[in-house]
């Protein structure tokens, strides 16, 4: 007798490379979830999400990289820490999403939240160039390099009434080791989009 | 006492009344804060986001600066700057050949056994809530908080190890020494979104609407914080239908301390809280 056709596609015993790729280089077991959900049950932002953690597992499990590097979530996952708590094979699902965003980024694979991964790279020049950020100057710059002229305009009046828009601050002196590092640790150097 | 001080990006310009107010309580408590020489930022979402072994090996660097002033501990008053030394510290302690690769390429020491505790977890750790009640001179008598712990500050628990991820409780406990009231809500443990107050306004507001929304509901008349991109998120959202002063903690244990409101620079926050401190004679 023919089975007919389920779209529920079965899992085939034999590990995935991604799930393998996972335990290499993260000494993450994916093969540990117990399928509870209660990931996506306490997530805060699963309503916003394309895949919800639960689902995320499942197309790991399921080889489909592809999804999963272009998936919405990937950039709008708050790293909040939530679900790793709440797993009860302690996955720790932040830990994957920073891999494969890493992984996304190398490859220029974002094409869902642009503006996530610009602020991002603004954030990171900064710190590249000086050591640490200034609010005010980050934000003026983000805004200008998205075109979003007036976005948080109002906030910015707050603010600057209140006195807390500070152009400059310290910067860290030795900067010859961080620059170190972030030329060997960062996939893309932001000084390609930020000339300093 | 001394102990190493990471102040973090927030406390030079945003977040100059919780800067202020943590210095002078600090001081109340006669510790004396040794700020870590030279720090960089500890590079927040941004470099976990794009590169986890660039977040590292930033807040290896951070704790290197620590060890070299001769000491071995370091508090922070930011949960975001907290959360990144404290998965340093402990990835030194579980990984430390990964780690050494980075102190190679930054030209430092891998810095070992540094412990990393925010300043509110310093505070309640170091001084027995008996101590912090003795030096209560006007109580915050009548004040309803909600007492806001959002999501780094406790989370992963396996890795900062402060407190209950669920049901946090300390803070509650520091603000009824202080004379206060503390409230029973849902959201006290939940994310604000405030990584995101800047590049995506619409996350950010919407999770911190539900804060705002979900303290007033549980009859707080303030939202107290203890990290600083919390308090600027939440304080930026009021637009949504709230107006909750959203205050330091440092400048309610200054308050109660007998410090005044000038010292404190309740005037700095964008929701004042000048009606409900007058209201209860608090000013």
């Amino acid at each position: 007798m023919m089975l007919t056709e389920s779209p529920i596609r079965r899992l085939d015993a034999k590990a995935p490379g991604l799930a393998e790729e996972l335990k290499r280089d993260l000494d993450i077991d994916i093969t540990r979830c117990l399928e509870c959900g209660k990931c996506s049950g306490g997530c805060s932002y699963a309503h916003g999400f394309d895949y919800t953690p639960r689902k995320m597992v499942q197309l790991i499990k399921l080889e489909e990289r592809g999804k999963l590097l272009r998936m919405r979530a990937l950039w709008t996952c708050l790293s909040c820490q939530l679900c790793l708590d709440r797993c009860p094979s302690s996955i720790d699902m932040p830990r994957i999403l920073d891999y494969l965003r890493g992984k996304a980024y190398a490859e220029r694979l974002n094409d869902v939240h642009p503006e996530i991964e610009k602020f991002y790279e603004i954030m990171l020049s900064d710190i590249r160039n000086n050591g640490r950020i200034s609010e005010t100057l980050m934000m003026a710059r983000f805004n200008f390099a998205t075109r979003r002229y007036f976005s948080n305009a109002d906030l910015g009046m707050k603010l600057f009434f209140k006195g807390k828009l500070k152009l400059f601050g310290p910067k860290t002196k030795n900067l010859n080791s961080l620059r170190a590092l972030f030329a060997k640790l960062l996939f893309r150097s932001p000084a390609e989009q930020e000339p300093s | 006492m001394a102990v190493a001080f990471y102040p973090g990006c927030s406390h030079h310009a945003l977040a100059e009344e919780y800067d202020r107010s943590a210095r002078t309580i600090c001081a109340h408590l006669q510790l004396e804060l040794k700020e870590v020489e030279d720090w960089n930022c500890c590079g927040a979402t941004a470099a976990h986001s794009l590169s986890p072994d660039l977040s590292l090996a930033l807040n290896m660097r951070n704790l290197s600066q620590v060890k070299k002033m001769g000491l071995d501990e370091v508090i922070t008053p930011c949960s975001g700057c907290f959360n990144r030394l404290k998965v340093a510290a402990h990835e030194i302690e579980h990984h430390p050949a990964a780690l050494q690769n980075f102190a190679a390429m930054a030209q430092c020491e891998l810095p070992s056994q540094v412990n990393v505790r925010h300043l509110l977890q310093f505070i309640l750790e170091q001084y027995p809530s008996q101590q912090i009640e003795s030096l209560v001179k006007k109580p915050l008598r009548g004040l309803k908080l909600a007492a806001y712990y959002g999501c780094l500050l406790t989370r992963p628990a396996a890795v900062v190890q402060f407190d209950d991820p669920e049901q946090p409780v300390a803070l509650d406990g520091l603000m009824r020494s202080l004379g206060a009231q503390t409230v029973t809500w849902s959201h006290k443990a939940e994310c604000c979104g405030g990584g995101f107050s800047a590049s995506e306004p619409g996350i950010a507001g919407d999770l911190g609407g539900q804060i705002l929304a979900s303290a007033k509901d549980a009859g707080a008349e303030a939202i107290v914080a203890a990290c600083p991109l919390c308090q600027m998120n939440l304080d930026s959202r009021q637009a949504l239908g709230c107006d909750l002063p959203i205050v330091y903690f440092t400048q309610l244990m200054g308050l109660a301390f007998g410090y005044g409101w000038n010292e404190m620079r309740f005037s700095k926050l964008l929701t004042s809280p000048k009606p409900l401190l007058s209201r209860l004679g608090l000013l």
